[in-house]
């Protein structure tokens, strides 16, 4: 197969990237710390002109297969994932000008956000395990520098030696299982094929061996989806890393496994041919209670959006219960629509860390729920953005988290699930009560102190996108859906 | 050109929406707290209003944009002659209270809230109008409640004002719920019966206007009586109909200008705008438009004996509301034998209302300004003192007690106040017509009686603010010119309106409903009614004591007021004394706060239901909860010791999960096999 210029155009976006990176890192070698601003906004573009791209190549029905001898292709699954981490990295980027302004290294952070997005984008059109699976060691090897960015905070150091440690153990559970795939199959490695020799001999599927390489896999995607028990990992890293770094974690790299698991393990699923739905109901309902339940206690909000993201893995996790096209389509939907509710409410409780911390350097655990009280008067845009990212991941009608858990929820009931939806909207209950707990804390309870806080522009603009994002769907959902659904049609037909 | 307003036609709320975002952001920046962005916004959309009206009449195409939203559902505006009439009248009115505003709340510091949430206020009653499905109707009808509640309690210092905007927002809300219910039903009953037959055509969404009334036919019939009665039940909480009529009183207690607005143009006209709106679906619903006649007109009568004792001059002006919104829903019900003729009557006089209503609001206004104080008691002699509001407030009078001259007709158009106008009309065309018909004269009974009622008490209101001797020293001055100059332009409508306009307006409103259509709708609720000639003869042949009457009544009941309030022959304290039975009844208001909120809030609702719904929710349902969260707290402390922070311990739960997995897969899949 001969490699030509050409087959490269259909990955202009990640090739952008590439040299946007590759560019950061050398001119930072030679830029004074005070200009190194510049490179944030370098990366804006870039993200920018990389989404312009794949927004004009349209999304809809866009299909090219066969890409790079077999690896890769461009369908509206890849293109909704990859929009969904292109945009994700853009709301990160921006909210960071602000924060990193000072840091020595920006140059090497804005190098790593970019081709961790790549690596993430990789995993999209990843049609090939072996692909897939450099695309996500690329994803990770630049998230887990990034989460101990701040090499001279402790936490940060922890966070990102836990994220290293367990990620290593679970990239190597990911690669036995995969190589178990390969070697069962004889030496195959584009899904397609793996698909199409299971459903042939679904024998292997279930031989030990079969059965291993699926837990393993499970394991391994389950580690990035945060799904109990192999989520333990998160709390600490969401709570210790930089906020828009954890924004980063729960709404980008987390949404890359869910891609990699619909793309193999759905696939995987449907050929088995046997009912394993109880497997991932387990998985989903342990995950959903446990993430809600331990969420309830939490006094640092981080901690507690952590929690809640573990909460929201396991409702997305019902996909695999329920492998119907319009179950995918409401966990793909869920997918976008949580990267926002996500992104946003970290990056919103980022800048109020960051303006705290601005007003009183020594603070400590400045995301501690008493830091809240009384900020519907200190900062009335931050109090009522935390307020609609909040209501939205609880899923409350005009958000984003209401059509999508709808959609999932209505597909999950229509195939005679109900205990599944029942425990579902129990947890959506009970996640309530520690939402409304911030919020109560946000507007009944008196400001610790009578300072106002004044926003970084670029915490604005970062917020106000995520904002536009959360409620967009939840008041137009018609288009997203539409597009969900023929992204979840191409792994159907 | 035809299709420039239909166009714009979205600007019609969208300003006011745009004011209320300005008005709010940067209020407190401009002269007067912003108060010129509202006034310029409704002003632009008076002017499109007026153009789309124009459009309206010469194509005799109603205005209609719509956008799929999802689903079977839509966003759109529908402006037929209905709707643009209420556009009219909505915008104006709402632009004359915001200019007089500028004058009344000069020295109120909260200018930029006020204008802001008046300004949003007008856009909801505006997006109540121009919606073209029953959903947004609602949506918009909310917020105007939202608004209605901000706005009453605008004062949130004072006490009685943060509760009286509790109670207009708590009573209102029993009849959105009922509405709310019927929208529910309906759309059930739309996708059982209806869904079906329209499937598959382009643009046709269940909830809206067109397509329910198109289908009525489909919808069962006591299926039908049902969600006309649940949206009658949102109309009455809105409109104030008895006994939902409690909250009106006491929202006296926001700005004057509030009152106007709420009293003239927006909010409590919803509810009469909502069964004309929806009157095709209750004109197949006979039962119900009786329902309608008989609740308006006994609240019409209820509310004007109220008004007779009240002493603080708002709450006259208040239940005199109540009386009149009480008239246009009798006309409404008359429709069950005057078919569509029936909404031209009602919206009539729901406009020539709106204007001597919002002109008798803002000279209270003028004189508690002046005054400073509200008690009808402490005025008197205030003519001299203040001639311009003595004046225009004298002739909304006349409007309000409908004065005018019987038989005398130019170019078949009576001659009189507005008031006269549309009530004689209510009462001989509507009414009488009924009764000549059914031999039923309880409808007619309630309109002559209440008429009567009305004129006592409203020059009653008069004669003791402006005549006589001052009772308390005071000095009263004339208000400036943004407020007389809008008393002047309200009062002349107040006069005039009904006169020029009353039969080119029946006429264009006329044009809302095809009368061929609605005769059907009728045959479908096994009820007959008359057409246009048939009305007019039998109007015809009435004797004339039917049309005497109503002056009769009307002039009859001046002199009344004047002779004891003005010249007081007969002593106000041998009638309004606590030892004469009837006064003390009406002047306790019918027991209502006994009957209400002591009987039926305390004793019942609190006593009986909350108590024990206390008792099964602390015993039973806490002790639930409290079993759930002790558990759910407990969990979470053992998860919490799990989450220790040690890497190791990560890696062996991840492990211990592997193995977990390939334990439960292995099982399955034997079992599966085997």
């Amino acid at each position: 197969m001969s490699f030509t210029c050409e087959s490269l155009i259909p990955f202009a976006p990640e090739i952008i990237l590439v040299i946007a990176a590759l560019s950061i890192m050398i001119i930072g070698l030679f830029m004074e710390t005070s200009s190194k601003k510049l490179l944030g906004y370098f990366s804006v573009v870039a993200l920018l002109s990389s989404t312009a791209i794949i927004i004009a190549k349209g999304v809809y029905e866009v299909e090219l297969t066969g890409l790079l001898a077999g690896s890769l292709s461009i369908d509206p699954m890849s293109q909704f994932f990859k929009l969904t981490f292109l945009l994700v990295s853009l709301l990160v980027v921006i909210a960071s000008i602000k924060e990193f302004e000072e840091h020595s290294n920006q140059d090497e952070y804005y190098t790593l956000i970019l081709l961790g997005t790549i690596g993430m984008m990789l995993v999209a059109s990843a049609v090939d395990i072996v692909t897939m699976f450099i695309g996500f060691e690329l994803a990770s090897l630049s998230t887990y520098v990034l989460a101990g960015f701040n090499k001279n905070e402790p936490k940060n150091i922890e966070a990102a030696i836990k994220y290293f440690i367990i990620g290593a153990v679970s990239s190597t559970l990911l690669l036995f299982g995969l190589s178990y795939m390969y070697g069962l199959s004889g030496g195959l490695t584009n899904i397609d094929e793996l698909a199409n020799f299971f459903s042939m001999n679904t024998e292997l599927l279930i031989s030990p061996m079969g059965i291993m390489a699926l837990v393993m896999m499970t394991a391994g995607f389950g580690f990035k989806m945060a799904l109990v028990p192999f989520h333990m990992w998160a709390p600490d890293v969401y709570q210790g890393s930089p906020s828009v770094i954890s924004a980063l974690l729960a709404a980008g790299s987390k949404k890359m496994a869910f891609v990699a698991a619909f793309r193999v393990l759905l696939v995987a699923i449907i050929a088995m041919k046997v009912e394993i739905g109880i497997l991932f109901a387990i998985l989903a309902v342990v995950t959903m209670t446990l993430g809600n339940v331990v969420a309830v206690g939490q006094k640092s909000i981080k901690r507690m959006l952590a929690y809640s993201s573990v909460a929201q893995a396991g409702y997305i996790a019902m996909v695999f219960v329920v492998v119907t096209p319009e179950a995918l389509t409401g966990g793909i939907l869920y997918v976008m629509s949580h990267a926002f509710m996500k992104a946003g409410a970290f990056i919103t409780v980022g800048a109020v860390c960051y303006v705290l911390l601005k007003q009183n350097s020594k603070a400590q655990d400045v995301d501690h729920i008493d830091n809240f009280a009384g900020l519907g008067k200190r900062s009335p845009f931050l109090a009522f953005s935390i307020l609609v990212f909040l209501f939205a991941l609880a899923g409350i009608p005009f958000t984003a988290g209401f059509v999508s858990k709808f959609i999932l929820f209505l597909a999950v009931l229509k195939e005679g699930y109900l205990y599944l939806v029942v425990i579902a909207i129990l947890n959506s209950a009970l996640s309530l009560y520690y939402y409304a707990r911030v919020v109560k804390y946000m507007y009944v309870l008196p400001p610790a102190s009578d300072e106002k806080m004044s926003v970084p522009t670029p915490y604005v603009i970062a917020i106000v996108l995520a904002m536009f994002g959360v409620l967009a769907i939840g008041i137009v959902p018609e288009p997203f859906v539409n597009w969900a659904t023929s992204a979840a049609e191409v792994l159907f037909y | 050109m035809v299709n420039d307003v239909t166009n714009i036609a979205y600007l019609i709320v969208a300003l006011p929406v745009l004011a209320f975002v300005l008005t709010l952001a940067f209020g407190k920046k401009l002269p007067s707290g912003g108060g010129y962005i509202p006034i310029l916004a409704i002003a632009l959309s008076c002017i499109i209003s007026i153009m789309a009206f124009l459009q309206i009449r010469e194509t005799g195409m109603p205005i209609e944009i719509s956008s799929h939203w999802f689903a079977v559902l839509n966003v759109g505006i529908f402006i037929d002659p209905l709707a643009s009439v209420m556009l009219l009248m909505v915008s104006f009115v709402s632009l004359l209270i915001h200019i007089y505003a500028i004058g009344y709340m000069a020295h109120d510091p909260a200018k930029p809230r006020y204008f802001a949430e008046t300004a949003l206020f007008t856009a909801a009653m505006l997006g109540v109008v121009l919606a073209d499905n029953i959903l947004q109707f609602f949506v918009a009808w909310e917020i105007v409640g939202l608004c209605s509640y901000l706005l009453i309690g605008f004062w949130n210092h004072k006490p009685t004002a943060a509760a009286a905007g509790k109670k207009a927002f708590l009573t209102t809300r029993v009849g959105d719920v009922l509405f709310m219910a019927g929208i529910v039903i309906l759309f059930f009953n739309m996708r059982e019966h209806v869904l079906p037959h329209i499937s598959g055509q382009e643009e046709v969404y269940l909830l809206q206007f067109k397509t329910i009334f198109e289908n009525i036919a489909l919808i069962p019939s006591q299926q039908l009586t049902l969600i006309t009665l649940l949206f009658f039940g949102g109309a009455v909480g809105k409109s104030g109909q008895f006994p939902l009529h409690v909250w009106l009183p006491d929202a006296m207690e926001g700005p004057t200008t509030v009152s106007a607005l709420i009293h003239a143009a927006t909010m409590v006209t919803a509810g009469v705008y909502l069964v004309a709106r929806t009157f095709p679906m209750f004109i197949a619903a006979p039962d119900s438009l009786m329902v309608v006649a008989y609740v308006g007109g006994f609240t019409a009568l209820f509310a004007s004996t109220m008004g007779l004792v009240m002493n603080d001059i708002k709450r006259v002006l208040a239940f005199s509301t109540i009386s009149q919104l009480g008239y246009m829903m009798l006309a409404l019900g008359m429709g069950a034998v005057i078919g569509a003729e029936a909404v031209g009557f009602a919206m009539f006089h729901l406009i020539n209302h709106a204007f001597f209503k919002a002109c008798l609001f803002l000279c209270a206004g003028s004189v508690i300004h002046s005054t400073g104080t509200n008690d009808l008691r402490e005025m008197g002699g205030l003519f001299s003192k203040m001639k311009i509001t003595g004046i225009t407030m004298l002739f909304a009078s006349l409007a309000l007690a409908g004065i005018g001259i019987p038989f005398l007709k130019i170019l078949d158009t009576p001659i009189g106040t507005s008031g006269f106008v549309s009530k004689d009309a209510i009462i001989v065309e509507g009414t009488y017509v009924f009764a000549h018909l059914s031999h039923n004269w309880i409808p007619f009974a309630f309109g002559v009686i209440a008429a009567l009622l009305t004129a006592i008490y409203t020059f009653r209101l008069w004669f003791m603010a402006f005549t006589g001797k001052p009772r308390q020293e005071r000095h009263p001055h004339e208000s400036p010119f943004t407020m007389t100059g809008v008393l002047s332009v309200l009062a002349a409508f107040a006069m005039v309106f009904g006169m020029l306009t009353f039969l080119p307006f029946l006429e264009f409103v006329g044009h809302t409903y095809d009368h061929e259509e609605i005769h059907h709708l009728a045959v479908l609720g096994e009820n007959t009614i008359i057409d246009h000639h048939e009305l007019h003869h039998i109007v015809g042949e009435a004797s004339p004591i039917i049309f005497l009457l109503p002056v009769v009544v009307g002039v009859g009941g001046l002199l009344l007021s004047w002779v004891i309030y003005n010249r007081r022959w007969i002593s106000v304290a041998s009638i309004g004394n606590w030892k004469n039975p009837i006064f003390a009844v009406i002047a306790r208001r019918y027991y209502q706060h006994e009957i209400f909120i002591e009987l039926i809030a305390l004793k019942f609702t609190y006593g009986v239901l909350a108590l024990s719904a206390e008792f099964i929710d602390r015993r039973i349902v806490d002790g639930i909860i409290d079993g759930i969260s002790d558990f759910v707290v407990g969990a979470a402390d053992i998860v919490k010791k799990v989450q220790s922070g040690v890497v190791q311990n990560y890696a062996t739960a991840t492990v211990a999960g592997v193995a977990l997995l390939g334990l439960i897969l292995t099982f399955l899949s034997i079992t599966e096999v085997i």
